[in-house]
């Protein structure tokens, strides 16, 4: 801009110059020429005069310095010259000035040399004898004058080119600066030009439309991070090459990733390789559906490619943790293996009795003692069955079950009844001390628990042990404390037996033939009543456990 | 653009490098997975995993040389490129060694007892000098490379306790002795493969200093 400026402020200086010099070179040229050509006709006129009075004598004395003075015959000899012997000349007859001088008495011609660096002016004035008088004035030509003019020139020409590059200079910066000090944050701040007021309106509207369109892109930008920064499922978008474009956080806990792992590469964070050979089929262009295990746990990794234009440009991954799913399904096979093994157990001996009773190989005397095998065994399937029935129940919620006021004293008394002839034969004494406390609950359910504490605490004792049955309250909780003098609980098994068909000891409990759902059914029965369950023991000296539920 | 496409081979190289690395932590853990928790069923995979790695080898070993040969390096990417060339052969042996730990356990039918904790503690160890070393490559981690020269030592002081004990057995008349040999192979190679591991971290601290230890 500058330069451009700049160059033609100069051209514009050098055409000026220039064709003012020209100007004025032809205009004086002119002017001059003709003053000199009035004053050579005036000399004319007074030497016409002269030489009509005096003859050839007017030439005896005469001086000439600038002019040449010729006098011409009326046939075109010269008759004499100032400058040249007039023997030498030759005949004038020719010239135009002469011709014309005779014609019409006076004559004029401009001729110019053969260098072209002067030029001659002719006029010539018959005589009354007939005679042609003339008068040349040599003058220089304008090239001759411009050359010794040049000095002074060019002086001038290198005055107007210093004066017109600084000019130039000044005047295109002063041009440039308020353009170049713009501040475009602000368009409509500048007081500059007027001519760029339109401009600055338009990048004034362009500037708030990408504003607007940032924020967006920034609240969408929030919304999104917001989103998968929430979500406990890990998201991972990789480009073709496996560099990581974007991860939430969940993705970055499970795989272990460090601060801003954002542009490297997928194996510098996690050098799994069954995730790897995911990541490869997915780059081919394969969705793949996997439970890989990661250091975090067990994750189901749903991967797809991006395409975009029939190519792989990326892969997005989600991972969801099925560590407890899997889990959880694992339980369900083993109470379903438990639960079809606790019943063949059984089976297996109904099925052998009735066997050798079918085939007469039972002594009369003996058929009483193995109808009851039969019985007791069957007997136990029932309840095995029934405590299947009823957990089943309770994991649906116990939807169907009736909740009113219970006295939970009354519940243990009775249980305590039903139990007493189980306490007589295994040598225990059982007592129950508290008062009576109303709670709302599920009846069936509450009797359970006592009634499943109180048998295990009977099952699992030694001779002559105690079990003691204590319901107080405290506050807004009721305490239903069951204490036994039994064998107790291994510290690392204590977690467990709430868990269905586990049992401690797996040849005691055949013995003492529980179905092993026992404290199972509490746990659930107590968290329907979203109580808690306690359990202190100590091996070989006895168990206390002590479940909390919620008072009217 | 000669020079991206470079480092796009550079890149390439050290991807291949960590992935290699992931398939040696994989076969230590697998074959440690096999001693001490009995399972045989890993062998198979182990040996495949081995014969994988044979393949990533040479895979490797031509990536460099490609490099070396069309692009001249020199200074860094030279040390980088050269320690490759030499890592790969120490995560190979790595392999290999996982892979004869299964060997033995497949034909020797072994029945460890009393001492598998120590051979537990061993195998841990060494499992960590490998993730560490691989580590310290990804991460470009000198004193990460560093730590795991210096942990050699608990390796080897685990398997001189260990020879000890096998001594001790062996000198009982009821051992068998097939077995305490066995073990002591097998105690060996984890010795070895924890001597790899340190290889490759000298390797790692030579590419990023230039300076080779002892």
């Amino acid at each position: 801009m500058t330069k451009r400026i700049c160059r033609s402020i100069f051209f514009v200086a050098m055409a000026v110059f220039l064709s003012s010099v020209v100007l004025i070179m032809g205009v004086l040229y002119g002017y001059f020429s003709n003053i000199q050509q009035r004053q050579l006709r005036m000399q004319l006129e007074l030497a016409a005069q002269g030489v009509t009075h005096e003859g050839s004598a007017y030439f005896q004395d005469l001086k000439m310095q600038d002019c040449r003075i010729t006098w011409i015959s009326a046939d075109g000899t010269v008759l004499f010259d100032s400058d040249v012997h007039s023997a030498d000349m030759e005949n004038h007859w020719e010239r135009e000035e002469i011709r014309e001088a005779l014609a019409t008495g006076y004559g004029e011609s401009r001729r110019y040399s053969a260098t072209l660096t002067e030029r001659s002016l002719y006029v010539a004035q018959r005589l009354k004898n007939g005679t042609v008088l003339r008068l040349s004035l040599a003058q220089s030509s304008i090239l001759t004058l411009v050359l010794s003019m040049a000095q002074p020139i060019c002086v001038v020409f290198l005055l107007a080119v210093i004066l017109s590059v600084i000019l130039a200079v000044r005047l295109s910066k002063s041009i440039v600066h308020p353009l170049n000090e713009m501040d475009l944050e602000h368009p409509l701040s500048n007081r500059g030009y007027d001519e760029l007021a339109p401009f600055l309106r338009r990048i004034d509207s362009q500037q708030q439309q990408l504003q607007e369109q940032k924020r967006k892109l920034e609240q969408k930008q929030t919304e999104l991070d917001t989103i998968t920064g929430s979500m406990s499922e890990g998201m991972l978008l990789l480009n073709e090459q496996g560099k990581i474009i974007s991860i939430n956080p969940a993705a970055m806990e499970l795989l272990g990733a460090g601060q801003d792992p954002i542009g490297t590469d997928i194996v510098t964070v996690s050098r799994n390789l069954d995730l790897q050979d995911i990541l490869s089929q997915t780059l081919q262009g394969n969705s793949e559906v996997q439970v890989v295990s990661l250091e975090t746990g067990r994750y189901q990794i749903s991967a797809s490619p991006i395409f975009s234009e029939e190519k792989v440009v990326g892969a997005a991954l989600c991972f969801f943790d099925v560590t407890e799913r899997e889990k959880a399904e694992q339980m369900r096979r083993e109470f379903t293996a438990n639960v079809s093994h606790e019943l063949k157990t059984p089976l297996h001996s109904i099925s052998g009795y009735a066997e050798l009773l079918k085939n007469g190989l039972v002594k009369s005397k003996d058929i009483i003692p193995f109808a009851g095998k039969i019985y007791a065994e069957a007997q136990r399937m029932v309840r095995l069955v029934d405590d299947t029935i009823s957990l089943s129940r309770l994991d649906e919620g116990a939807a169907d079950m009736q909740r009113t006021q219970v006295d939970l004293y009354e519940l243990a008394e009775k249980a305590v009844d039903t139990l007493e002839a189980e306490a007589k034969a295994a040598n225990v004494t059982v007592s129950l001390w508290g008062e009576h406390y109303n709670l709302y609950g599920i009846p069936q359910l509450l009797y359970s628990i006592v009634y499943n504490l109180c048998d295990n605490a009977i099952k699992y004792n030694r001779e002559g042990g105690k079990v003691a049955i204590h319901i107080e309250k405290k506050s807004n909780t009721i305490l239903l404390s069951v204490r036994d003098t039994g064998i107790g609980i291994p510290t690392d098994e204590q977690e467990r037996i709430f868990e269905r068909f586990y049992r401690v000891d797996k040849s005691r409990s055949k013995e003492v033939g529980g179905t092993g759902l026992g404290l199972s059914i509490v746990k659930h029965a107590v968290r329907l009543h979203s109580g808690e369950v306690e359990l202190h023991s100590v091996p070989g000296e006895g168990t206390t456990i002590t479940v909390r539920l919620n008072a009217v | 653009m000669m020079r991206s496409k470079f480092d796009a081979q550079l890149e390439l190289l050290n991807k291949e490098m960590i992935l290699m690395g992931a398939q040696c932590e994989n076969a230590i853990a697998m074959s440690a997975k096999a001693v001490t928790g009995r399972d045989l069923s890993l062998t198979s995979s182990i040996f495949s995993l081995a014969d994988r790695m044979d393949e990533k080898e040479r895979e490797i070993e031509s990536l460099c040389l490609k490099l070396l040969l069309q692009q001249q390096p020199v200074a860094k990417d030279l040390r980088t490129i050269s320690s490759a060339l030499k890592m790969v052969t120490d995560m190979e042996r790595i392999g290999h060694q996982s892979a004869d730990i299964a060997e033995i356990l497949e034909t020797a039918d072994m029945e460890i007892h009393g001492d598998i904790q120590e051979v537990h503690d061993m195998a841990v160890a060494v499992i960590h000098m490998v993730a560490e070393s691989i580590d310290a490559f990804v991460k470009k981690d000198v004193s990460m490379a560093e730590a795991v020269i210096a942990a050699d030592d608990v390796v080897d002081a685990c398997f001189d306790r260990i020879r000890k004990l096998l001594m001790e057995q062996f000198s009982l008349p009821e051992t068998d002795g097939e077995q305490t040999m066995d073990l002591l192979m097998i105690t060996k190679y984890f010795e070895r493969i924890g001597d790899h591991a340190v290889n490759i971290a000298k390797w790692v601290v030579f590419s990023i200093t230039g300076e080779r230890g002892i």
